[in-house]
């Protein structure tokens, strides 16, 4: 309905889009930041930005989880244990839980494209490397550093979170990482795959697997390079000319690091990311074993079954992000975090459910389910993040996604380490964990738009908010301007009553009056 | 009625089917006898190169046994199997009593019909991964069952264990590539910083 109001006034539309001087081809705020999500669409800057950003995210989800579906090789021509197997494994997800810290500060200095682009092209010889390795200890270094780019997602939601609008960020955020994590699934095909088609040009099958390797390389390469070509970090333009001019303020790093430890809900959410995400991750590294071995299927069998649980990434994810978007839209900020805490609780559920289940068909069927619950909470989480701090976004975000990959790391440690759990028991002790560590995001409480339980503290406002985040002085200098403009345009967060009976998708000012009077 | 006596048949042919292929009892292993008597010229702690190095394995009937315990023998199969050693924390390498799930030997060496002696020269198979060794024949029966066997090393696969070197896998062509296509991406991040800088002037 809002659509049709704004279609029928062609200026005001006109009006936006050509705000500032700059014409864009999407309809945008007063943070030229897009008010639409047009998914097939590679108009510029938006759009293009998230198809190179969940692109790179996605080559770099395919070289992390390259190595799981070949071990039946690798182990052999290596001579690996299951010891060093389950090393690597931790290894391949802990290397993030930093990088992605360290990304997030990138990001809120330099830019999410030179960020990432550099993280990307510093660990493409990880996965060219991996080639070339010879014993347990080289498996376990090319899986660690080549694990480095899965930060790559922190510059992923830092860059959705600055070309897209509050209404549609949770859905542009879920695409992005949803399409990205479904690099961990498609590699799962992609892999023996390459293998098979190599070992029939003439190749021997411990060389096989290695010449394997270079197509995620070259993937991964080839997106950095685009990425750095046709990339831009926000509407406006680069970071680096945007300093320049003025336009934007340079931040310092002490001021964003203190601004986002001191936020608990950062905190909050990089636990439950962990028992999302870092699920997911587990699950991309134990999941072929378990039904080759569990069920005896053979390797292209258990290898689709492992595809299809990071395949469901392509709607789960984007699902999650589109679920926050409409709880939003209905209940504001405290819709999202329902929705969030119910629906990886329910992950939990089917996790514990699939330890349980013995037979192969109804595995399946609950993988599918715990997949579907489990990613779209990663979706959910992300459309909450964007508005805990505006200053620190980019550390929020690393915080939360390192929080993920601390997930992947605790969880293989604890349940899939050694001989300790058979796999089916440590699944289901997974899933308890899932659902204990999903509770404290009933502590998530923003005072202008309120949490679970609890509504919003009386007189509080969403610009007292991002604005107690820069001192007076940097206040009188206009630093904070762009929390300002993004603390406008997240009033609907408050839900229906705080927008009152407007609804307007966009906060600035239009032109009521009647034009003929 | 005709539709009782329908069901009824399709019941007594469906029993018929499951009863001639359903699957037969699963051999055990602590049950087959150890009738064979199985050598090879490979001594214990020896190294062979896989594609490269052979040797010869020779089986033969337990001569003191009555005449006719090889009656139901067709087949035998002589494998090269993992040592213990081998199989020490390699859950996919496992020995189970039920041979349809055991995991020790995973390499035929030769499969031919039964005779009472045989003797075979075999060249180790380029895809043997490296790891320690011994070689165990089985009699197979008219179905593929394992009815007998034996092999090269005691009842704890503690003696005649022999080393297989297998091929790395790790060609020059592939070690040139990777370091090129590292350099490659290390020159490209390098380049695009030099534009941007220069840009920026």
């Amino acid at each position: 309905m809002a659509q049709a109001m704004e279609q029928s006034k062609p200026s005001t539309l006109e009006m936006e889009r050509s705000s500032g001087g700059v014409k864009f081809k999407m309809p945008v705020d007063s943070d030229h930041k897009a008010t639409e999500f047009w998914l097939f669409s590679f108009a510029k800057p938006h759009m293009r930005a998230f198809h190179l950003s969940w692109f790179s995210f996605f080559c770099c989800f395919v070289s992390s989880f390259a190595a799981p579906p070949l071990l039946p090789l690798i182990r052999d021509n290596l001579s690996l244990t299951a010891t060093d197997i389950g090393n690597a494994g931790v290894a391949s997800v802990s290397g993030a839980v930093f990088a992605r810290l360290a990304m997030g500060t990138a990001c809120d200095l330099v830019g999410p494209r030179l960020a990432s682009a550099t993280l990307i092209l510093l660990t493409t010889p990880a996965v060219y490397c991996s080639a070339i390795i010879n014993s347990a200890t080289g498996f376990l270094l090319v899986r660690f550093f080549t694990g480095f780019s899965l930060a790559s997602f922190v510059s992923t939601q830092f860059w959705m979170s600055s070309m897209f609008s509050a209404p549609k960020v949770g859905r542009a955020n879920g695409f992005a990482g949803g399409w990205g994590n479904l690099g961990g699934g498609a590699t799962q095909l992609i892999m023996p795959l390459v293998y098979e088609l190599i070992k029939k040009i003439g190749s021997t099958h411990f060389i096989a697997w290695r010449i394997a390797f270079f197509i995620p390389g070259v993937m991964q390469t080839g997106s950095a390079i685009a990425l750095l070509l046709f990339g831009q970090d926000m509407p406006d333009g680069n970071y680096k000319q945007l300093h320049k001019s003025g336009d934007k303020h340079k931040d310092n790093f002490a001021s964003v690091f203190k601004h986002a430890v001191i936020n608990y809900r950062g905190w909050i959410t990089a636990l439950t990311y962990g028992y999302c995400f870092g699920v997911e991750l587990t699950i991309d590294n134990i999941i072929a074993q378990y039904f080759y071995d569990r069920f005896s299927v053979n390797i292209s069998k258990a290898g689709t079954i492992a595809a299809s649980f990071g395949l469901a990434n392509i709607i789960s994810r984007p699902g999650g992000g589109f679920l926050s978007d409409y709880l939003s839209d209905k209940f504001g900020m405290r819709g999202r975090l329902w929705g969030l805490w119910i629906i990886q609780t329910l992950g939990g559920v089917f996790c514990l459910a699939l330890g349980r289940t013995n037979s192969l068909a109804g595995s399946i069927v609950v993988l599918l389910l715990f997949s579907f619950f489990c990613q779209a909470a990663c979706g959910l989480t992300f459309g909450v993040v964007p508005f805990i701090s505006r200053r620190s976004l980019g550390l929020i975000s690393g915080m939360t996604g390192g929080g993920g990959n601390v997930g992947a790391v605790l969880t293989q440690l604890i349940f899939f380490h050694g001989s300790k759990y058979s796999t089916e028991d440590g699944i289901f002790y997974m899933g308890i964990m899932i659902i204990a560590c999903t509770l404290p995001v009933i502590l998530i409480h923003f005072p202008q738009w309120g949490g679970m339980f609890g509504g919003p503290m009386p007189g509080r406002t969403a610009e007292d908010y991002y604005q107690s985040e820069w001192s007076h002085h940097e206040q009188q200098k206009g630093y904070d301007a762009a929390s300002m403009r993004f603390a406008e345009n997240s009033v609907k967060e408050g839900g229906p009553r705080a927008t009152g009976s407007s609804h307007s998708k966009h906060t600035v000012p239009v032109d009521t009056s009647p034009g003929n009077v | 009625m005709a539709g009782l006596r329908l069901s009824k048949i399709t019941i007594a042919l469906l029993l018929l089917i499951v009863c001639h292929v359903g699957p037969s009892m699963a051999a055990l292993f602590n049950q087959l006898p150890k009738t064979l008597i199985v050598t090879a010229t490979t001594k214990s702690g020896d190294v062979l190169h896989a594609g490269e190095d052979k040797f010869t394995v020779t089986w033969a009937l337990n001569t003191s046994l009555p005449s006719g315990a090889d009656a139901n023998y067709k087949t035998v199969k002589v494998l090269l199997c993992y040592a213990p050693i081998s199989q020490h924390d390699r859950k996919w390498r496992k020995s189970n009593n039920d041979l349809k799930k055991d995991k020790t030997c995973q390499f035929t060496v030769v499969k031919q019909d039964y005779s009472a002696t045989g003797k075979h020269e075999y060249t180790v198979a380029r895809d043997i991964p490296t790891a320690s060794y011994f070689v165990r024949a089985y009699a197979l029966d008219a179905s593929g069952t394992q009815v007998a066997f034996g092999q090269t090393t005691d009842a704890n696969k503690k003696t005649n264990i022999f080393d297989v070197v297998g091929i790395t896998g790790r060609t020059t062509g592939v070690f040139v590539s990777a370091i090129v296509f590292s350099a490659l991406s290390g020159v490209a991040l390098a380049f695009f910083y030099v534009v941007e800088n220069k840009k920026k002037k």
